[in-house]
Order: structure tokens, then sequence, then C-alpha cells
């Protein structure tokens, strides 16, 4: 009985879904984006397989380095496999092998067009007023996918206008789309998760904690990434319009990090640090204490020789100035008396050659490390060095055999008198105090700004910070990173490496440079192989940009008929004229 | 009136020579008479005056000093920044102009409101007159109406050049404007005191999706006033 109700063999199964084809390329995932092949790795979300191919899907909450919140709906495309025909949000779904995706079809349009309209509901038209203005996807968007009139007939929805979130960011709660960046940056990024939404629906606002600002120290970075005008830097607001700006990519001096930045400058006055991307130093953050460290670039400034201190001050002729220091350095060379103070906030090139004339011109044998004093430091970006160059300040002075000592041993050298004259390469000091000390020397001092010890100094020689010379720093871990000149040194300033080098020929050496290209090409060779593969021409050029340049207002505004921006020579009309020649 | 000319050969008249001579002269003669015994209209409204017709010289030079044509409604005159009602500037120093400005003579600085909800004025705003080529393009930028060339004067002349730099106080002048949507009445300003709010209210009108002459959209507003003011501050500067 048992045997009979015993089936033979298992009856077939039922014909179920297909059995899906094998990757075409194996490890990877193929898909098909507006009839345009794609293999990606598997996880790989819509967006970025359509970026690599070169088609931009429209977005305003996705970000690659934050978590995905999908809610802005921008970015809504239709993909094969979607159920129900339903458009899909591109920045959340993964590639799957063999989908077919199009984000140009009438329907993703269309829907573009309504999720703008949306999102510009209750947008105030502030453009005029709003800092964004320029950098705003919200224009750049509408310009592109949607160029129609407001249907909305209400009144729009009124919020806090000008709310200061904390000591570095005001929010225009207004003016915000809900897309929620700033919000996982905070909690994801700076690990300090001091904003929130409030309230539901087209009433939400982003806003702090009651009572508590936003006063973390990555907080400017959330200003940045607001894809909108709502959250603006309160350093920044107002000051000016950013298409006049033109950025050049630079190295954030405020720290030993060394953050790669933008620059941005107008007519010779340095207005912001932007971040700029690079994965191995600073992702694309910034600390706010960076942001702000530009200032000292545009005020105080040396601008002109100076020989004597206080009321005895004379104006030096840039001719005469290194003769003058050399003729107030040649005693102490004679008498052994002489100290150098190396500042670890100038560049490496301005290092080299200030090491080869303390070596070779001022027969020294020891330098002595300036600098800005600690500061603090965490685990994120901030390094408790608030200067940008001490390693590169250590490998200089190595490279001519120069002893590197603290400030500290200066002070106590000073004190008990065996150093009576000292050549200051940069006059940034740890120890305000102990720099009091040092007035009773005889100084001879290349500073960017008119205090401390530049007051003290018998001849001052004006430098020119990082922003008005191409250089190299070389932060804590031993990078060499490169900065470009965003403009010409102001007034009679030049680099350190020029002045030294004036120094130099003044006291008998050969020493002469045009550029911090030149100088590295001539004495990089010196620090061997300590930089690794750093080639001086290495900088990316992604992201530079030119701003619009005002030609000279001549007499309103006080700049010189015919003043220009620098710009790079490859839109200069010599060069375009010798392109079309060949051409 | 230009004159027609028929192409045709010549008909006996015209061939025999002396009559058209005589009848040439008669033309002459008419408008030397008439030049003779008549003297020009003395409307005091230059562009209704009469001339040439019966009783009129043909003359019509203005005695310029005292006679100026105004110029047309449309002309592109001095500028003006526009003010609210409660005398600060509409501008909210957008550099719209500035970029926009061919010959870049207008130089703005913005600064913040502390109480007001347009939150940004221009701190500074100078033209360079003598650079302005006075295309208009920064009137036609302006999202805010903020800054106008119907003052109907052209730039008076002046010995100093500092003294065509305008800035911001010279600038601000003329009827104020007001519309439907601007901030400070939406929203109401704490630096402007209730009762001037509500008349200012009343006052704005819905912006204009038609371009007319502003002359005509201005309450108040008049070319010859603009003009006698102007002439007022030159005969005060006189003195």
């Amino acid at each position: 009985m048992a045997e009979e109700k015993k089936p033979d063999a298992a009856p077939p199964k039922p014909p179920g879904p297909p059995a899906p084809p094998p990757p075409k390329n194996p490890g990877f995932v193929t898909a098909i984006v507006d009839g345009k092949e794609v293999v990606v790795k598997p996880g790989t979300t819509v967006i970025e397989a359509a970026k690599a191919v070169g088609i931009d899907i429209p977005y305003y909450c996705y970000h690659k380095r934050l978590s995905i919140a999908a809610n802005c709906r921008m970015c809504l495309v239709e993909m094969s496999n979607a159920p129900g025909g339903k458009l899909m949000p591109a920045c959340q779904m993964p590639v799957a092998e063999g989908v077919t995706v199009k984000t140009d079809t009438p329907r993703v349009k269309d829907q573009q067009r309504a999720t703008l309209e949306f999102l510009l509901l209750n947008h105030p038209v502030d453009c005029s007023i709003c800092d964004q203005a320029g950098e705003c996807k919200l224009q750049d968007y509408y310009m592109a996918y949607d160029r129609q009139p407001s249907r909305l007939d209400v009144p729009k929805v009124m919020k806090g206008k000008r709310v200061e979130l904390g000591p570095t960011v005001t929010l225009d709660q207004e003016r915000c789309i809900l897309c929620t960046r700033c919000v996982r940056f905070m909690r994801e990024v700076a690990e300090n998760p001091q904003l929130g939404v409030a309230q539901r629906g087209n009433e939400s606002f982003i806003t702090t904690f009651p009572g508590q600002p936003l006063d973390d120290k990555y907080a400017g970075n959330v200003v940045d990434i607001c894809p909108v005008g709502a959250l603006t830097s309160t350093d920044f607001r107002f000051r000016g319009r950013v298409w006049f700006m033109s950025s050049a990519r630079s190295v954030c001096t405020g720290c030993a990090r060394g953050c790669n930045t933008f620059l941005d400058y107008l007519n010779d006055v340095t207005y912001r640090y932007r971040p700029r991307e690079n994965d191995a130093v600073n992702e694309e953050w910034m600390c706010d204490d960076g942001r702000t460290s530009y200032k000292y670039l545009n005020a105080g400034r040396v601008l002109v020789a100076r020989e004597g201190r206080g009321a005895n001050a004379q104006p030096l002729p840039r001719k005469v100035a290194p003769r003058r220091a050399a003729e107030v350095l040649l005693p102490h060379v004679a008498a052994g008396s002489l100290a150098v103070l190396l500042s670890p906030v100038a560049s490496l090139e301005d290092l080299l050659v200030a090491c080869k004339v303390a070596k070779e011109g001022l027969k020294v044998g020891e330098v002595y490390a300036g600098g800005r004093a600690d500061g603090w430091q965490d685990d994120f970006l901030k390094r408790a060095d608030e200067n940008p160059n001490r390693k590169g300040l250590e490998l200089a002075a190595a490279a001519y055999g120069l002893a590197v000592r603290p400030f500290a041993d200066l002070v106590a050298a000073a004190g008990a008198g065996k150093v009576k004259g000292l050549w200051a390469v940069g006059t940034e000091v740890p120890d305000a105090k102990a720099a009091e000390k040092l007035g009773a020397l005889e100084i001879v001092a290349q500073s960017y700004g008119d205090a401390a010890l530049a007051q003290h100094a018998a001849v001052l020689l004006p430098a020119s910070p990082h922003s008005e010379m191409d250089g190299t720093f070389v932060n804590f871990e031993g990078r060499a990173q490169r900065f470009e000149m965003a403009y010409f040194p102001k007034g009679e300033s030049r680099p350190h490496w020029a002045l030294a080098a004036e120094l130099g020929a003044a006291l008998g050496l050969p020493l002469a440079f045009a550029s911090g290209r030149e100088v590295f090409a001539a004495l990089g060779p010196q620090l061997g192989s300590a930089l690794g593969d750093f080639a001086w021409d290495s900088l990316p050029s992604t992201g530079s940009r030119l701003g619009i340049v005002p030609l000279a207002a001549g007499t309103v505004d006080g700049r010189l008929p015919g003043n220009r921006d620098r710009v790079p020579s490859e839109t200069t009309e010599d060069y375009r004229r010798a392109m079309s020649r060949t051409s | 009136m230009p004159y027609q000319l028929e192409n045709r050969p010549p008909d006996l008249r015209e061939s025999m020579y002396f009559p058209e001579i005589i009848r040439g002269i008669g033309t002459i003669t008419k408008h030397f008479l008439k030049n003779l015994f008549f003297s020009r209209d003395a409307n005091p409204d230059i562009l209704a005056r009469k001339r040439g017709g019966f009783g009129h010289s043909d003359n019509v030079t203005l005695q310029y000093p005292e006679e100026r044509a105004p110029y047309a409604p449309a002309y592109r005159g001095l500028h003006r920044l526009v003010p609210r009602e409660d005398g600060k500037p509409r501008c909210v120093a957008c550099y719209m102009c500035a970029t926009i400005c061919p010959a870049q003579c207008i130089y703005i600085e913005a600064a913040e409101y502390p109480d007001d909800p347009v939150e940004k004025y221009p701190a500074k705003f100078v033209i360079d007159e003598l650079r302005c080529i006075v295309c208009g393009f920064c009137v036609e930028a302006c999202p805010k109406d903020a800054i106008r060339m119907d003052s109907g004067e052209h730039t008076p002349p002046s010995y100093e050049r500092s003294a065509q730099i305008w800035d911001e106080k010279r600038l601000l002048r003329g009827p104020p404007v007001s519309y439907q949507y601007d901030p400070w009445l939406r929203r109401g300003s704490p630096s402007i005191p209730p009762d001037k709010l509500e008349e200012m209210r009343a006052r704005a009108k819905p912006f204009p999706t038609v371009a007319t002459d502003e002359a005509s959209q201005t309450p108040g507003f008049s070319v010859r006033a603009l003009a006698a003011e102007a002439k007022d501050r030159a005969q005060a500067a006189r003195k």
C-alpha cells in the first residue's frame, strides 16, 4: 500500500520566472543609462553610474559623503525594473544587472518640473539679497529643468529670516528646501548632532535644540553643502558677490593638517576659504578656525620696508633695504652673536632659500623655529600645531645641515647675552611675552603683519603670504602640497624667498630667482627623497574658477586704471592669438 | 518734409525756364516777408509752438538758457536711486547693475540692516557718470526697480571730475515707489511706524507686467518739476 502511494518521481516544478541571465561582466554590474552601457561595481547608485558616462541627474539632497535621504525627489528616473513602472530615486537605487535607466523621457522631465515647482512654492525670491546667488542649485535647476512661472496664489509660508544658529552660521528658514544635508552632516561627519528638523509639512524648519547654539567647530561646512541660500556664513555674509571672485587652489594655513582650499579673491582682497576636495587630506571639509584664518592676508600688512623702530621709523626704498639688512647683520656674523628665527608659516621654498642664506651667508649652525602657539586638536582634521609648514621647516633645515631649536632656547640665549642679532623669516612667535624680551636684539625681520616682533625690528622687510606666491607646504604627515598665487604681492612686499635671496645677494651669495618654481627647481634636490614623488606642477585643475574681473572703475573706488586680476596665461589675448595662428 | 521729385521729362513751362525762376523768387520772397514782419510763436509749451504757418516766423530757434526743450519721457537721464516712502533706498545691493554695466562704472558695497526685512542695503553706491555710457542696462537689470533714469535731466556739467562721481546720498532722490510684493510691506518693519506702514501699503501698486513709460506709473512724477528742481539747485549753487 505504502509502496503504491510512493510517487515514481518528483512532479515537474511549475514554471517560474526565468533564471536571471549571467552577468555580462562578472564581478561588475552592467546596465544601460540613456542608451549608454555602464559597467560599475555592485552597489553603485544610478546617479554615480550615470555620472560615469557623463549624464547629469539633478539632485539636492544627495551627497556622496553623507547617507542617502532621497527626500528631495529631484533625481527620479525611469528604471526598467521598477515595480509598477514607478519613477525611482537615482540617488538611492543601486544599479542592477541588465537594468535600463532613462533620465530624459517626458515623464522624468515632467516630474523634475513638478518637483522644482513644489520646492520653489514657498521659496522666497530673495536672490537679490541671498548670498547663494551664483552658486545656487535652485537657480541652476530652475533654468535647466523648469522655467515655469509660479502658480501660487496664496501667501507664502513665513518662517524665521535671520536665525543666528551659532557664531559662524546664519540660517534663513524660508529659503530652506529641507534636503537635510546639514542635519546629516552634523550627525555623520561632525558627529555632533546639533541640527534637526522641527515641525511638519510646509512648516518644518531646520533648527538647533532650544537654547543651544550650533557651535561645533565644523559647522561652517553646512554652509558649503547647503544647495540653496538657507545656511550662510556669518563671516562672509553680504561681503561680496561670488561671480566677481576668482578662486585660486590653495592650502589652509590654520593648522598643520593643510586642508586643501579654494582661496576666493577679488582685487587683491581675500574674501573667504572654501574647502577643496582631497580624499587623502580633508575629504572636502574644513574647520571653522581655518575658514576665518584668511584675515591676516588682508589686514595689518606691512607694505613698505622700514628702518628703525617706533618714532624713528623711516621707509626704506626696495633697492636699499637688503643692503641695509646685511649691514645690520654682518657685525653679528663676525661676532658669532647672530641667531636665525624661521617661521613654520612660511612656505617650503621660503625656508629653503632662508636656510641656504643662513648656512652659507650668515654662517650659522642652527636655526630657531618660531611659529604660532599650539591650539586645540581633535581626532578629525584640526591639529594642535597651528603652523602649516613645520615639517617643511624641519626638512629644509635638515637639507642644509642646520639644527632646529625651539623658540624658548632663543629667548634663553638672548637673555644670556649669547645672541645679539636676529634674522627673523616670518615674525610669528608662540609666546608674545617672550617676544618682548627679544626687543633688545638687533632684528632684521621679514614679516607679513606689523605686530609683535616686527615692531622691534631694526630693519623690517615686507613679506608676501601664501596668497601672493606660488609655493609648497608640507603638512604634518610629510605630504607636500602646492598652493598657487592668487594675486600679485601687495605694495612692495615680496615672498620670503625673494627677500632672503636679495639678502643673500647683499651678503655676496650668487642668489637670484624669478619664481617659486625656479627656487624649487634649484634647491629642491637638496631635500633628496624627503617629499616622495611630489612634483611641483602637480596641482589638480578641478574647480578653480575665474570670476568676472571688473575693469578698473578708475576714480570710483580708488583702483588704478588698467588694474587687472591675475589671469592665467591660457586665457590671455596673446595666447589666444598664438593658438589661432597655429590652428 | 522730403521734397518729392517726379522723374519725368520737363514740361513746356519748365523747359521755358523763366517762369520757374520767377516762381522760385516768389517763394523766397514769401518766406522773407513772413520772417521780416512776423515773429516766433511765444507759446511757453515749446513742443506745441506753431512754426511757419500764417502769422508765425519760420525761425524757431530756442533762446537756450531761458527756454529749454523738454526731453522725451523715455529719455535716459541722470540715474536716481529710487527711495521707499521711509526714505531708505529700494536697492538691496544685489550687484546686478554693476554686473551688467558695460562701462563698469557702478561701485557698490553692501551692508546689513539690523531691523529691516530686506536685510541688505548699499552702504556705498557710486556711479561714475564720466564712465557711464547711458545705455540703461542697469535699469533693466534691476530686480527691485531701485535704479531709474527717469529724472529727465542730463548729468549736470562740472568743473571737477570728482563732482561727476555720484554717491548714494546724491543719487537717492525723486518720488518714492512701493509695490505690493515689497518685503517691508508684506512683513512689516520695526523701522517703520505702523500707521506709516498702513499708508504705504495703501499706496503700493501691483507690479507692472507690461512695460510702459515710468513717468506715467509714478504718481506725482513730472519731468518739469524735476527740471525746475534742478534749475533751482543750480541757482542756489551759483549764489
